[in-house]
């Protein structure tokens, strides 16, 4: 069932501050969802009107056939996961996980048995009789997860539930949570502003950005075709260029961009000719090289100069420039690279992509390039040593 | 650049200040002389003539029981206004927080001479329970304000967690606000304790006949009486405040 | 709509008890004061049921001016000499190693928490004529054997700081507690002499501490009635001596109040600035940001 968690035209507003503008999402059962956006989007808004810590000022919440918009947080049948975990500090492992089922007066000898299996789930069986205080950051994790998922809420809220772990940890965490919803079979609504947790674990993916969802779908639908500027900066990387529609024939569109010869792109959007858009290419779309590429009708090719040049193993991002524009490049090593002639500072390069890998935007925010990584801050991440949790 | 010595003096000078009247006054206590001047030997006498005195025992014993009335209700009427300080912001809240802030800086003696007005207009029998009305108007605000610097810390999200977990706000305030605070309780309502036991100025306006506290007591001694069994009660009350800061302080300092 | 009516339930529920009291037995006494001193005193020492303003001729008497003036300034110069003790003292314990510092806050504490009476009583005796002081004083010639070290004013102003120093020390040191002590070093490094860093780093920096420290010295120092009573003498009187013994000597009640009255405006004083300054300050009526 695709609409079994729905949210209906959400609005919300902080004294002058609109966090939330008409937002409308629906989630199928048994899936994870995650809500992407950069801080102040109004995604954690979205996940406590869910959660029933705040209303929202108009739009209803709609949760398997039932409008849940005025029910209060202890009347509804949704869990949540906190950022900081808040645990109770006062209290054990064992009751943290019970203190849910105790709210629903549930008998002492089933809660006993349900916790002892969700221990066993979370693996700290052993940690059990511990303070919650006592525990490191992963295991308050797992037992914040524990204690939300025992009382089988119909949905799981996930708030940004891996921010305040290392990297290593993350990762690992990022997993786990991964296994225990394939386990349980949970609707999970995971909020988070890391693009990176987002794709690796949904299976659908809303952006949100100023109180407003961007696009939603799989992680590959908005991952390769963006709607807009914000949506194709704030995921990966990409190239911006802006150009005018000189000619439309059949599904491709030809673009002219100053100082270069027409580029051919997929018109999936049916723009018109004269269509002022903006032009959108991945990184990773490129091919690049010294010698010039076998020309072909729908392959695009340009002239450049490498300016920079990052090396990262498994593929190196190239930093060429061509007239006004800086374009970025990434090259997987598919081959044995030494075999190979290097492409080096200062070369005379040849970049070419095909006319179906790249596409045209027509909401174009040009604040929205800040969301790009730009020569400065591509840094090798240098593996740091693990400071020992868990 | 040097750390400059002078700052480390003058903590000396004041720690050698504040306690050189008290340690005269217990030497004083073993003295077998009756004037302060001189010493004439150790004595005990002045601690069995403390421990024989009958008076004593029913100052101490009424100002335990007012002692004890006072901080249990202060600890219940502070902790409540402090809790709705933390948790509401609206008007009413502003002047909750003028009310309770007022106590702490006027001068007892306004406090005392109100009080008394206040009673004897209303034809109230001063006593033991005025005496209580009284030590309850200014603890309030004490435990109040101790309560509210443990809120300063507390995380507000176990609270939404217990609700997300069925609890009702009131559930959640008895069986996780609470406990979370209940260190923070206690110190407020030892501090409210100790102030009750000590006041003198409000106490002395608003006491009636046969309402002797222990500090009452203590200053008709001083007036009329025999000055050198107060150095007894000096060492004995010194070694008692000792110990309840210890506790106080092993209260707070659990996270 | 239940929710905020639920909501609006809960805070009565909260604040209401305690400000009940407070207004019970705190806010209608203080007005009591004013109205009390309007009314004539009975023969039994109580109230009477006539209306009159001939209690506020009282204030009329010279002696008034004379102790109304003591008053203050021997509440000022507390003040004061508590701020300079204290400040460099916060300084150095906020810097101190864990462990010296606790044991040095216990030391300082426990003469605070013992009973009031007998701190004073305590000084009494060490001022005391024949008492070891004096004779301290007189063998090193700075004393002769007539002088008295009690019953004067500065017998009142000794033991007043005595007294709250600590009142001082505390909210002071908890501001240092929390001051970045590298911001002195930032200072230094820009060429700032001790003194300099001192006055335009650290001073500024526990603003709110030094500001709590004068509310809670000056204010009770204004009201002080026990300090002047037992070791100040006719030569140390100060407002509150004078509405005790209007009360217990003179069994006037009519005429406490006046002089209560006439202290309440005193004291209104500062709180009035303090009230100013924070309402500039933050403009908006949120003034629960640190209590005090």
């Amino acid at each position: 069932m695709n609409e079994f968690l729905i949210f209906e035209g959400i609005s919300k507003s902080f004294g002058d501050l609109k966090v939330l503008d008409n937002v409308s999402l629906s989630i199928g059962k048994g899936e994870i969802f995650s809500i992407l956006g950069p801080s102040g989007c109004g995604k954690t808004t979205l996940l406590r009107i869910c959660a029933g810590f705040e209303t929202p000022d108009s739009g209803r919440v709609i949760l398997n056939g039932k409008d849940i918009t005025d029910f209060r947080s202890n009347k509804r049948q949704v869990n949540t996961v906190f950022q900081n975990y808040a645990l109770f500090p006062h209290m054990t492992v064992r009751e943290n996980i019970s203190f849910g089922l105790q709210m629903a007066k549930v008998p002492k000898n089933q809660i006993s048995r349900e916790v002892d299996k969700f221990l066993d789930l979370i693996q700290m069986t052993d940690q059990a009789d511990k303070k919650a205080t006592k525990l490191s950051g992963g295991q308050m994790q797992r037992v914040a997860i524990a204690r939300a998922l025992i009382n089988k809420p119909q949905v799981l809220l996930l708030d940004e539930p891996l921010a305040a772990l290392d990297l290593k940890l993350r990762q690992r965490m990022l997993v786990e949570l991964d296994w225990i919803h394939d386990e349980v079979g949970i609707t999970f609504l995971y909020v988070t502003h890391d693009q990176g947790e987002a794709m690796s674990i949904s299976d659908h993916i809303a952006i949100m950005n100023i109180g407003k969802i961007e696009q939603h779908g799989t992680p590959a639908a908005v991952y390769e075709a963006p709607s807009n500027s914000f949506v194709a900066a704030f995921i990966g990387d990409t190239n911006f260029f802006e150009t005018e529609i000189t000619k439309n024939e059949g599904s491709y569109s030809y673009l002219h961009i100053e100082e270069f010869t027409d580029i051919m792109v997929y018109n999936d959007k049916n723009f018109h000719e004269g269509s002022k858009v903006y032009l959108s290419i991945r990184p990773e779309k490129f091919t690049i090289t010294l010698d010039k590429p076998e020309e072909h009708r729908r392959i695009n090719m340009i002239r450049g100069v490498v300016e920079d040049i990052i090396y990262l193993g498994t593929h190196t991002t190239y930093w060429v420039r061509a007239n006004e524009y800086l374009i970025q490049i990434r090259q997987s090593h598919d081959r044995f690279l030494l075999d190979q002639k290097i492409i080096e500072h200062g070369n005379d390069v040849w970049i070419s992509w095909h006319a179906d890998n790249c596409y045209m935007l027509d909401r174009y925010n040009v604040r929205d390039e800040s969301l790009l990584t730009l020569p400065d801050d591509d840094v090798m991440e240098s593996e740091s040593p693990d400071p020992g949790e868990e | 650049m040097n750390r400059s010595r002078t700052p480390f003096y003058i903590v000396m000078g004041i720690i050698v200040f504040l306690y050189v009247p008290l340690l005269i006054v217990i030497i004083n206590s073993f003295n077998m002389s009756r004037f302060g001047g001189e010493w004439g030997g150790f004595t005990l006498k002045w601690y069995g003539k403390l421990f024989n005195d009958r008076d004593v025992w029913h100052a101490l014993s009424n100002s335990l029981i007012v002692a004890l009335s006072t901080t249990f209700t202060s600890m219940v009427l502070g902790t409540v206004a402090a809790i709705a300080l933390y948790r509401f912001r609206t008007f009413l809240q502003s002047v909750n927080n003028v009310f309770i802030y007022m106590p702490l800086v006027v001068p007892d003696i306004l406090i005392g001479i109100s009080l008394l007005l206040f009673f004897v207009a209303l034809k109230v029998h001063l006593g033991l329970f005025t005496i209580y009305l009284a030590h309850v108007t200014f603890c309030i605000s004490y435990v109040a304000m101790v309560v509210m610097g443990r809120l300063q810390d507390f995380n507000y999200s176990v609270m939404e967690a217990a609700m997300d977990l069925g609890a009702s706000w009131f559930t959640a305030v008895r069986r996780i606000m609470i406990p979370i605070l209940a260190p923070g309780i206690f110190a407020g309502g030892l501090l409210a304790f100790t102030l009750s036991i000590d006041d003198f100025v409000i106490t002395f306006f608003v006491t009636g006949p046969g309402a002797a506290t222990l500090p009452l007591y203590i200053y008709s001694m001083m007036k009329h009486g025999s000055p050198m069994v107060i150095n007894a009660l000096t060492g004995i009350f010194l070694t008692f405040t000792f110990i309840i800061i210890i506790i106080s302080k092993k209260l707070l300092e659990e996270k | 709509m239940k929710e905020r009516i639920k909501k609006r339930f809960a805070e009565l529920l909260l604040t209401m008890p305690a400000m009940m009291w407070l207004v019970i037995f705190f806010v209608i006494p203080t007005i009591v004061i004013f109205i009390i001193a309007f009314k004539e005193g009975d023969s039994f020492g109580g109230i009477g049921r006539e209306w009159t303003i001939r209690n506020f001729s009282e204030l009329a008497n010279p002696s008034y001016p004379v102790i109304m003036w003591r008053t203050i300034w021997l509440s000022v110069l507390t003040t004061v000499i508590c701020l300079v003790l204290s400040v460099p003292s916060a300084y150095y314990l906020a810097r101190a190693e864990k462990k010296w510092r606790d044991i040095l806050l216990l030391l300082i504490i426990v003469p605070f928490w013992s009973n009031f009476l007998i701190r004073i009583f305590a000084w009494k005796v060490v001022l005391h004529p024949e008492g070891l002081l004096k004779q301290v004083l007189v063998f090193f010639h700075l004393a002769s054997e007539n002088t008295f070290l009690l019953y004067r004013s500065e017998a009142v102003l000794l033991v007043l700081v005595y007294t709250y120093l600590p009142f001082a020390l505390l909210p002071i040191y908890a501001a240092a507690e929390k001051f970045n002590f590298s911001l002195m070093e930032a200072a230094y490094d820009l060429g700032a002499g001790r003194i300099q860093a001192f006055t335009r780093v650290y001073l500024p920096g526990i603003k709110q501490g030094l500001i709590t420290a004068i509310m809670v010295v000056l204010i009770p120092a204004l009201g002080s009635y026990v300090i002047p009573d037992i070791v100040g003498g006719p030569g140390g009187e100060m407002i509150g001596n004078k509405i005790a013994q209007r009360t217990f000597v003179d069994r006037n009640l009519p005429q406490a109040s006046v002089i209560s009255t006439l202290l309440i405006l005193i004291v209104m004083v500062p709180l009035m600035i303090r009230l100013a300054a924070r309402g500039r300050k933050n403009g908006d009526a949120d003034t629960r940001g640190g209590f005090m």
